[in-house]
């Protein structure tokens, strides 16, 4: 398509604007920040001191390591479940069925559900007092004072749970605005050459819907990898620091601690990982490469 | 978005796409029915928990609680200010739904129908300002919000939240855009459209579910943000709902009623909107433009 | 021409907006909720009435973000006029120069002399120049509140040492029942809680000694282990991450039957509870039998630097210091008023939390062992860094010792370093 060159710009600028102003200036401080030493509560320690913070991270931290680690377990089940079953979810809702539209309605609407409002429910619902485990326990299943969220050994998935509720229906709800591009004279060629479920599923479904399958994992990875107030009002990191996560510590030793140089410095590493995997994921998934 | 409303909501059902099999389908029960009757139970039994808090007098454990009392919904609504948490968090909502679709739908069209110079670079960039918890970037924003005057006002709220949500917002409008045939475009502007006539006639009428997708993800983004809301407010009368909610879960306060009511009126509206909203999702493209 | 110069004054001051109308001065509660607002609410509402000429305009900061809501509006430069403040992080807003000191206006004010002498001492004390960076208006101190109807049924006395309290708690538990004796916090702040339930119990009488903090004294380690046995045993699993709110959920509920806390969860606990099922007990003493007892941080109101009508912020603060307003605030809240006026007070008498509370600061033979809150590492140091090594200790991955000598390392050097800056 021929373009007049202006166009694109023109188009972009608005977002570009916005961009400069409130997005540029206050990544740059999070860089120059964290080459000092900066405690707001210690202000005759600041000081510009280079690398060091990034020096103390890399080699005397071991929370670092830890943190970065759990980062990436939490992203890769996090995003890969909600992945599947916000798949699994649009295709059930794409069919036609008597209630789809209320049904629809209910399987998304935890996505409407704020982050601090998402902890207070499950709060509630784990509360093993008043939770649903008690209830489950009155009933004879399980364990009176179950406590997910105190128990190392469920803490996790107890978290991936909450993060589940709402994070699928964000997938569902992209995934199916998708669907619904599909042309159906796809599936009827496809079934006219007797392409059963499964057959039409890969052939045409799924090769439609990679664009917005590639970014939407995109989107959620770094979402996920930010995600801070849902575990730190869960779990608040614990126990004995299992499900801290970078942002978590970044958001402990920044806010929590006063020492904004070094959290600065750990928010830069997270940004070098994130930009690190994107390049890379859009490189190998070749996204766009259809347009 | 009146594009998408304009839509006669009066069209009862939406044709249903031709179904070849009229006979039952036994196997509709386990790829249908059953998975989504445990995913609805997944779903609801969180809210319904939450209900029943809400609904429960504090101290009770009945799971099915009679009688019901209102007095939860009065404390937050009354004593704690919910009603104007209320309106706050809807024209915050609405504002950032409007002008984030707009430069999304603007940017999104951009990055899909033209090839220009600084296009990955711009696309790193949109990604990159997503790299960076909003938490770090709270003091250098305050300096800027205050020199710009918009401390204290929901017009500065409804700009914090394009900032954030719109780099998002435009890569999925992209998307969206792509999978919309260019051929039609071309095919309107070789009939003597204009660009612009061809893009309002052809394409914007098919991304109606693109539109609604990314608007009300804009809307809950701003609906439910929480550290911006608190941060570049001082004001009571300027607060919004996850304020009010915070609230509730502070030291000296574990009203889990007055948590549980809240969240009902915050849940709420978002969930009703969904339910009206979801419908335009469902229509997606009428097959006759698209063979056309 | 001087005419001109005087009519444009007027002009220019009709536009201004503080010459003209009523003062405005911003106030921010710390803690604003459904149970704190309405009572200043009710506060601003005489205080307005008896001052015409200033308005004042409340916002309430839910508790778990105003650290980080004043630290922005510091580093931003819009800070309210006047802030409800505690002292576990006065000392932040202290180095911050954010605040102006209250000598002055206290002494040349109605409030000389009638504050208590102890609490205007903790505030001191956070500040390295020892001046007086907030107004106290209300003291607190970490109790054990107790299910007196459990302890009746069961024929339990109340404990008074630390013994007899673990022998109490396990013959309360019935985990079949879903109830346990006692409840321990594991999570957010749980390291101020464990401190004071240690000194209450070792009887060492300085948290410091010839400048080496004395946490890790053998005798702290000994409670550590003890409170560790408990855990599981005697209170719920989900304790190693409870923090105020499950931890009060699982006391109102019924799941437990002692939790300590402090006399601000009076309102939460009497709502859910009342008076006839709830009995309050000081932390209990452990084989030297002396009363030491670690200060709860004190809540008052700090007028800051960046105000523009300093002398109304003082006026108001004056007024919610004054006998009146601070004997209903602390009435409705439950905690020790800091205006000594209110001593007399019928509804001390009624309230048994905080006579009980006054009994043990009142008495002659209670040691205050006074934590280090002024350190500025000091919520560093026992928040982020060592709650997840006491959550360790509870699950059994390290020993109570080497979790205290860890502590204690820390806040010696981080002494050390405040006193060479003093």
């Amino acid at each position: 398509m021929r373009t007049r060159t202006w166009a694109p710009y023109a188009l972009i600028a608005p977002t570009l604007l916005l961009m400069a102003v409130f997005l540029v200036y206050p990544i740059a401080s999070v860089g120059w920040f964290s080459l000092r030493q900066h405690t707001v509560t210690q202000p005759w320690k600041n000081a510009f001191i280079g690398l060091e913070n990034f020096r103390r991270m890399l080699f005397e931290d071991p929370l670092f390591w830890q943190s970065l680690m759990f980062s990436a377990k939490w992203v890769v089940v996090e995003v890969g479940l909600q992945l599947v079953l916000g798949l699994v979810l649009a295709l059930i809702v794409n069919e036609t069925f008597i209630g789809r539209a209320v049904a629809r309605a209910l399987v998304f609407s935890p996505w409407a559900v704020s982050g601090v409002l998402t902890t207070g429910i499950w709060i509630l619902l784990y509360n093993p007092s008043t939770g649903v485990f008690q209830q489950l326990a009155q009933w004879g299943i399980g364990d009176p004072g179950t406590s997910v969220l105190g128990d190392p050994a469920t803490v996790f998935p107890a978290t991936v749970v909450t993060e589940l509720w709402r994070g699928v229906p964000f997938f569902a709800i992209l995934l199916l605005a998708d669907l619904q591009t599909i042309p159906n004279d796809l599936y009827e060629a496809a079934a006219v050459d007797g392409a059963g479920r499964w057959r039409r599923f890969v052939s045409v479904t799924l090769p439609h819907l990679r664009d917005a399958i590639v970014l939407s994992t995109l989107l959620r990875a770094v979402w996920e990898f930010n995600n801070v107030d849902l575990i730190y009002t869960l779990t608040g990191g614990g126990p004995a620091n299992q499900t801290t996560t970078l942002p978590l510590y970044v958001a402990r030793k920044a806010v929590d601690s006063h020492d904004f140089g070094y959290g600065s410095a750990l928010t830069m590493a997270g940004f070098a990982i994130l930009l690190f995997f994107s390049v890379l994921y859009l490189r190998l998934s070749k996204f766009g490469s259809r347009a | 978005m009146t594009q998408t409303i304009t839509r006669p909501a009066t069209v009862v059902p939406p044709p249903a796409p031709p179904r070849r099999k009229k006979h039952r389908d036994p196997s509709r029960f386990v790829r249908l029915h059953l998975p989504l009757a445990l995913y609805l139970l997944f779903t609801l039994i969180p809210f319904y928990w939450m209900l029943v808090f809400a609904l429960r007098p504090a101290g009770e454990t009945a799971l099915v609680p009679w009688p019901i009392t209102f007095e939860h919904f009065d404390t937050v609504w009354n004593g704690i200010g919910f009603g104007l948490f209320f309106r706050n968090s809807l024209i915050i909502g609405i504002g950032t739904l409007v002008v984030v679709t707009v430069f999304a739908l603007m940017g999104g069209y951009a990055l899909a129908r033209f090839k220009f110079r600084g296009q990955r670079v711009f696309l790193l960039a949109l990604l990159c300002t997503q790299f960076i918890p909003g938490a770090m970037m709270l003091i250098p924003l305050f300096v800027i919000f205050k020199n710009a005057g918009l401390l204290n006002s929901l017009t500065g709220l409804v700009i914090a939240d394009t900032a954030f949500q719109l780099p998002l917002a435009l890569i999925l409008m992209s998307g969206f855009v792509r999978n919309v045939p260019v051929e039609l475009e071309e095919a309107a502007m070789v009939d003597g459209c204009t660009r612009l006539r061809a893009f309002f006639a052809v394409t914007l009428p098919q991304l109606r579910p693109a539109l609604v997708a990314v608007g009300s993800f804009a809307f809950i983004g701003a609906w439910n943000n929480f550290l911006f809301a608190l941060m570049f407010a001082s004001r009571q009368d300027k607060f919004t709902l996850p304020v009010g909610l915070s609230y509730a879960l502070g030291e000296f306060n574990t009203d889990f009623g007055a948590l549980a009511a809240g969240g009902v009126v915050a849940a709420v509206p978002v969930v009703l909107v969904f339910a009206v909203v979801q419908r335009f999702l469902v229509q997606g493209l009428s097959a006759g433009a698209v063979k056309g | 021409m001087r005419r001109l110069l005087v009519a444009l004054a007027l002009v220019l001051s009709a536009c201004s907006a503080t010459s003209d109308g009523p003062t405005t001065i911003t106030f921010w509660d710390n803690n604003g909720g459904p149970g704190r607002t309405p009572i200043y609410q009710e506060l601003i509402k005489r205080f307005e009435a008896a001052n015409p000429d200033i308005k004042i305009e409340y916002v309430g900061v839910p508790s778990s973000s105003v650290q980080q809501k004043y630290d922005t509006a510091i580093a931003g430069g819009s800070t309210p006029d006047v802030g409800g403040v505690t002292t576990s992080y006065l000392a932040h807003l202290v180095g911050q120069d954010a605040l102006e000191p209250a000598d002055d206006r206290l002494d040349n004010g109605p409030l000389k002399g009638k504050l208590l002498p102890g609490l205007l001492e903790t505030v001191r004390q956070t500040a390295p120049d020892g001046k007086l960076y907030a107004v106290p208006a209300s003291g607190n101190m970490d109790i054990i509140w107790y299910r007196s109807d459990r302890f009746e049924e069961n024929k339990i006395s109340e404990p008074s040492t630390w013994d007899d309290l673990a022998k109490a708690a396990a013959q309360l538990t019935k985990p079949a029942e879903n109830q346990y004796g006692f409840t321990i916090r594991g999570g957010a702040g749980s390291i101020f809680q464990l401190l004071s339930e240690a000194y209450s119990y070792s009887g060492v009488e300085k948290f410091y000694d010839g400048g080496r903090s004395t946490v890790n004294d053998p005798r702290n380690a000994e409670l550590v282990r003890k409170v560790a046995e408990l855990y599981k045993k005697a209170t719920p699993e989900a304790d190693v991450n409870n923090n105020y709110t499950q931890m009060v959920a699982q006391f109102t509920g019924g799941t437990v039957a002692m939790m300590h806390h402090n006399l601000g969860s009076t309102a939460d606990v009497m709502k859910a509870l009342g008076p006839e099922r709830v009995g309050a007990m000081p932390l209990p003493k452990g084989p030297s039998g002396k009363r030491t007892v670690v200060p709860n941080p004190t809540d008052g109101f700090a007028v800051f630097k960046g105000g523009k009508n300093r002398d109304a912020a003082w006026k108001f603060v004056e007024f919610l210091t004054s006998a009146e307003s601070n004997g209903y605030w602390n009435e409705k809240v439950g905690q020790i008023p800091a205006n000594t006026d209110v001593r007399g007070a019928e509804w001390i008498q009624k309230n048994p939390a905080v006579k009980m509370a006054l009994g043990v600061l009142e008495d002659p033979a209670t040691v205050l062992v006074p934590a280090p809150v002024y350190l500025p590492e000091y919520s560093s140091i026992t928040k982020t860094d060592t709650e997840p090594l006491y959550q360790k200790v509870l699950l059994g991955q390290m020993p109570a010792q080497q979790f205290l000598d860890e502590l204690a390392a820390k806040l010696t050097t981080a002494q050390q370093d405040w006193e060479k800056r003093k």
